[in-house]
């Protein structure tokens, strides 16, 4: 008798299908920006043969702080409140370095009420990718405008903004986090080889994702529509990745490429597309940000990354296992340090 | 309590007060010596006026008292303040050289000290202080090598001639005033026990650690920094994650952060700092996520007087965060309390998953106390409550629901990165497994069960703490309540009373939230008189006890000037109120500092 036998579905180096890295189904709008990086963020974590089980999930409050819902179901998730990712994920990844950190944050959630968080987050340089899904309006609340909002720009209603936006990017740059970028959701090249890059990173990730609002900010007039983007993107480089697992060598040309070694030993390759791009630089790359900027383009790719600055937990002089784990006994300090710290006291 | 002997000393911030102060605590202490420390300062580096006071005593001493003995005045203007303070058998030892004393009362014995002559002042710019401290020492009938052991060991062995010389001035002051100056009546006492002397920061600090605080931080206020500053210095040590953080919300929402990953983790605030973090409270009640937050009160409101004591944020905590969550409030009464406290709060939270929050004062926490090791168990039992923290043959049929609906509304709680246990934390109302409520798919049964089964938790936490329980006698003339920091003047004030023939009994109150009303109620039903005492404006607590209980005091005694009570204002406030008439008294805080 003969049998058919079903295709072997695709595996990962961990055993594991993509099917594995889903999440719930999204509640979001049709067409949202935010569903197409969460398909991306779950190929990468795929890709990338991440153990589910060690991400954890974070975010703030908006409709892009939902979406972790929406992608690797299996990982523990933190739904905190908004504009306070950035401290519950200090706290959570200090507690346990042993997670992987990902951060899901919108441009409300980052940029307006949350600024203050997200700054002192770029200064520590914790080990953590905090993405920006950045539509330029809070969608959850039905659309009124962010601080990443271009000036200018124009809600459906005729309101106007009135005052510049908050660049993300440079003040991630400026504060200390080590890989900064921009992309787009609906450039699916670009993004999926960041966040396996991301993945590769000891230290933050700062990735602000232009994610176009579909219900209220993708109209004419708007500087966060598909078709703003569709005409004024211009990548800073070309990226390709070589995980470290992938031991292909392909040949690139050093003159016109960057060849950076990750952490892990996996190859982020960046082909120079604009003059004087040097991603180590971190004053030509806020130079070109705002040349971008003021020539209408929106530049994306990525500005800058450091992978030697030592990571937050890796300068605090931890203990190796996680601070969360340890055993009871190991959780007070010992009856001979009590005894010191009296003898002071008396 | 006993006999006690206190020693006022006074000067401008900078002037050094603070290091008289040490060696005299350090004394009394090995002297096995209780000792009580208070320093009311002002919110400024150089300038302005400190005055200290240290009273000892063989027996516990409870408070600052209403007498000093000794005034030790480094400056003109501490000896006009603080002069008319002594009375019969006082001393004041002043630097003649600089300062001139006043009017004083009768039988009150003024000590000249020619500093200038005793020590070369141009090279010992705090010869007043170490003479001072020398002719204080003698007076009191303490032999000089105790004091002498204190300096070397401020100064190390490294910087042995500069101890030597300090050594030397205090000798000329003690020699002087063996020789010219009339020794008290009484010496003081001595004994074998041993004291550790801690402030209220130090005790909340070591109470937290030996709880096994894992994760501490926070944004500096004053009274609340002492806690931070433990935690910094002694992080390594003790194996505590230590932080200073941006602002009072990153500090609340990385402690519920470490706190969800598995670690005790506890921050400590004052009033303005704690009203950023009310946001916060809500989300560790609605994600069930325990941390412990003390909140070290100062007067307010606003930035208020960052340096001066008050019982002012009582309903603040009461209302903190919007909607209706479960949580544990206490006051601890005391200095040794504080650190005690700590680990019967911590148990609480990790058991019922609650934010569990702790009302200190200024006066505990920048007071210092002599406290019997005893009391500092540093092996306190502990129970961190349903945890699962590893895989263990997995959750079995129907998966992990990290919100289960149980009878006592505590769902077994696993740590993130355990297999199989993986689950949604969530800000917005959730239903069993983590799945968000909130906003699509608003479920009004679902949302029912859910805030009920965070609120039963209110009765588990109610029968695992006792209600207060009524102190001395129960026919007594008047009953005093307070909660918090005022125990120990409370009980005084109550001695005092008894001398004069008034029998007075005290119900302290120390766990806020649950508050055990019907219990209270029971305690003061046949009480003669009821009295709330309480360092505040409008009664605080009294409104508190009203609204939970309708019971209603017969009087009150108020204090919102900045300074604790001291015993007798309120021994006098009784007297006015039994005599009648009067149902309010705010006593004058006679010292101005
Ligand atoms: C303290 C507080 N203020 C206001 C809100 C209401 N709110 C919810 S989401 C949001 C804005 C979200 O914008 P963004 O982060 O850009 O997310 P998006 O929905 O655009 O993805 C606001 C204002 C809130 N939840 N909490
Ligand atoms: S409102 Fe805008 S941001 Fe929100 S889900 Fe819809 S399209 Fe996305
Ligand atoms: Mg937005």
């Amino acid at each position: 008798m003969a049998t058919s036998s079903a295709p072997t579905p695709k595996v990962n180096r961990l055993g594991l299908q993509v099917l594995d890295y889903r999440g719930g189904k999204t509640t979001l709008c049709a067409g949202c920006g935010h569903n197409a990086i969460s398909e991306r963020i779950i190929d990468a974590m795929y890709e990338m043969g991440v153990q589910p089980e060690r991400v954890m999930k974070l975010s703030g409050i908006g409709c892009s702080s939902k979406s972790p819902a929406y992608f690797l179901s299996r990982s523990h998730s933190f739904n905190s409140v908004h504009g306070r990712m950035p401290s519950v994920a200090t706290g959570a990844l200090l507690a346990n370095k042993n997670m992987l950190g990902l951060g899901v944050s919108g441009d409300g959630d980052t940029a307006s009420i949350g600024i203050g968080q997200f700054v002192h987050l770029m200064r520590r340089n914790l080990p953590l990718i905090y993405i920006i899904e950045d539509n330029g309006v809070y969608g959850l609340t039905k659309g009124q405008f962010s601080a990443t909002a271009d000036i200018g720009s124009k809600l459906k209603s005729g309101v106007i903004n009135d005052l510049p936006p908050i660049d993300t990017c440079s003040l991630a740059i400026e504060l200390g986090a080590t890989f900064v970028g921009r992309s787009f959701s609906g450039d699916k090249k670009q993004l999926l080889t960041m966040l396996k890059a991301a993945i590769s990173h000891n230290g933050t990730v700062m990735l602000d994702v232009i994610s176009p609002c579909v219900t209220f900010n993708d109209h004419e007039g708007s500087t966060k529509s598909y078709k703003y983007m569709q005409e004024h993107e211009e990548a800073i480089s070309e990226a390709g990745f070589v995980p470290s697992f992938e031991d292909i060598s392909i040949d690139y040309d050093p003159g016109t490429t960057y060849d950076v070694e990750m952490h892990d030993g996996s190859h982020l390759r960046l082909r120079k597309l604009h003059d004087d791009y040097d991603p180590t630089d971190r004053v030509a790359a806020v130079k070109a940000l705002m040349e971008a900027h003021a020539n209408g383009e929106v530049l994306t790719g990525v500005f800058y990354i450091d992978p030697h600055k030592p990571a937050f937990t890796d300068m605090l002089n931890m203990v190796d296992d996680p601070l969360a784990t340890l055993s009871e006994e190991r959780t007070r300090p010992s009856k001979k340090v009590l005894d010191e710290i009296m003898a002071e006291h008396s | 309590m006993g006999h006690t002997f206190t020693i006022g000393i006074g000067g401008a911030a900078g002037q050094g007060v603070a290091t008289p102060g040490d060696i005299f605590a350090k004394i009394f202490s090995r002297r096995g010596l209780h000792l009580n420390a208070y320093n009311a300062y002002q919110s400024i580096i150089r300038g302005g006026h400190t005055f200290l006071t240290i009273r000892t005593g063989a027996d516990p001493v409870t408070n600052m008292g209403d007498r000093i003995d000794l005034l030790i005045p480094l400056n003109q203007d501490t000896m006009d303040r603080h002069l008319g303070l002594l009375g019969e058998g006082g001393a004041c030892l002043y630097n003649a050289d600089t300062i001139q004393p006043g009017t004083h009362a009768e039988g009150v014995q003024l000590c000249a000290l020619p500093v200038s002559t005793l020590a070369d002042i141009s090279r010992n710019k705090v010869a007043q202080n170490t003479i001072a401290i020398g002719a204080a020492i003698s007076m009191m009938g303490i032999g000089f090598q105790s004091l002498e052991d204190v300096i070397r060991e401020q100064f190390g062995r490294k910087a042995a001639a500069v101890a030597d010389e300090n050594v030397a001035v205090a000798r000329a002051g003690y020699d002087y005033a063996t020789q010219n100056f009339r020794p008290f009546a009484r010496p003081l006492p001595m004994s074998d026990n041993r004291y550790a002397v801690l402030s209220g920061n130090t005790a909340l600090a070591m109470g937290g650690a030996a709880a096994g605080v894992k994760f501490y931080c926070a944004y500096p206020m004053s009274p609340s920094t002492g806690v931070l500053h433990w935690m910094a210095t002694h992080a390594r040590e003790a194996g505590i994650m230590v932080r200073q953080v941006e602002d009072e919300l990153g500090v609340v929402n990385m402690a519920i952060g470490a706190a969800q990953a598995g670690v005790r983790a506890m921050c400590a605030t004052s009033g303005g700092g704690f009203a950023l973090m009310s946001e916060a409270l809500g989300l560790s009640a609605m994600a069930e996520i325990p941390i412990v937050v003390i909140d070290c009160q100062r007067a307010g409101p606003s930035t208020g007087v960052p340096t001066k004591t008050e019982q002012g944020d009582l309903w603040q905590m009461l209302g903190a965060a919007f909607g209706d969550y479960p949580r544990v409030i206490a006051a601890p009464l005391d200095i040794a309390d504080c650190f005690t406290l700590l680990a019967e709060m911590w148990n609480l939270v990790d058991k019922f998953q609650v934010p569990g929050l702790v009302l200190a004062d200024l006066l505990l926490s920048e007071g210092r106390l002599s406290v019997d090791p005893k009391v500092l168990d540093f092996a306190p039992h502990v129970d961190r409550g349903e945890m699962i923290t590893s895989p263990n043959g997995g959750p079995g049929e129907g998966g992990y629901k990290r919100y289960k609906i149980t009878e006592s509304g505590v769902s077994p709680r696993a740590i993130p990165g355990v297999p199989g246990y993986t689950h949604v934390v969530a800000s917005d109302e959730h239903d069993e497994d983590g799945v968000l409520i909130s906003d699509m798919f608003t479920n009004t049964h679902k949302r029912r069960a859910m805030m009920e089964k965070r609120m039963r938790k209110e009765n588990g936490i109610a029968a695992a703490v006792a209600p207060p329980k009524l102190q001395g006698p129960a026919d007594a003339d008047v009953t005093l309540i307070g909660w918090g920091s005022t125990q120990g003047v409370i009980e005084e004030a109550r001695a005092l009373l008894a001398e004069e023939g008034i029998t007075a009994n005290q119900l302290q109150v120390r766990w806020i939230v649950p508050l055990h009303g019907e219990a209270i109620v029971e305690q003061l039903k046949n009480a003669k008189r009821t009295i709330i005492v309480e360092n505040n404006y409008s009664g605080q607590f009294a409104r508190y006890l009203r609204s939970e209980t309708s019971f209603v005091a017969d009087g009150h005694i108020r204090k919102y000037d900045g300074e604790p009570f001291m015993p007798h204002h309120i021994v006098e406030a009784v007297r006015e109120q039994l005599a009648g008439g009067v149902t309010l008294s705010v006593p004058v805080h006679e010292i101005m500092v």
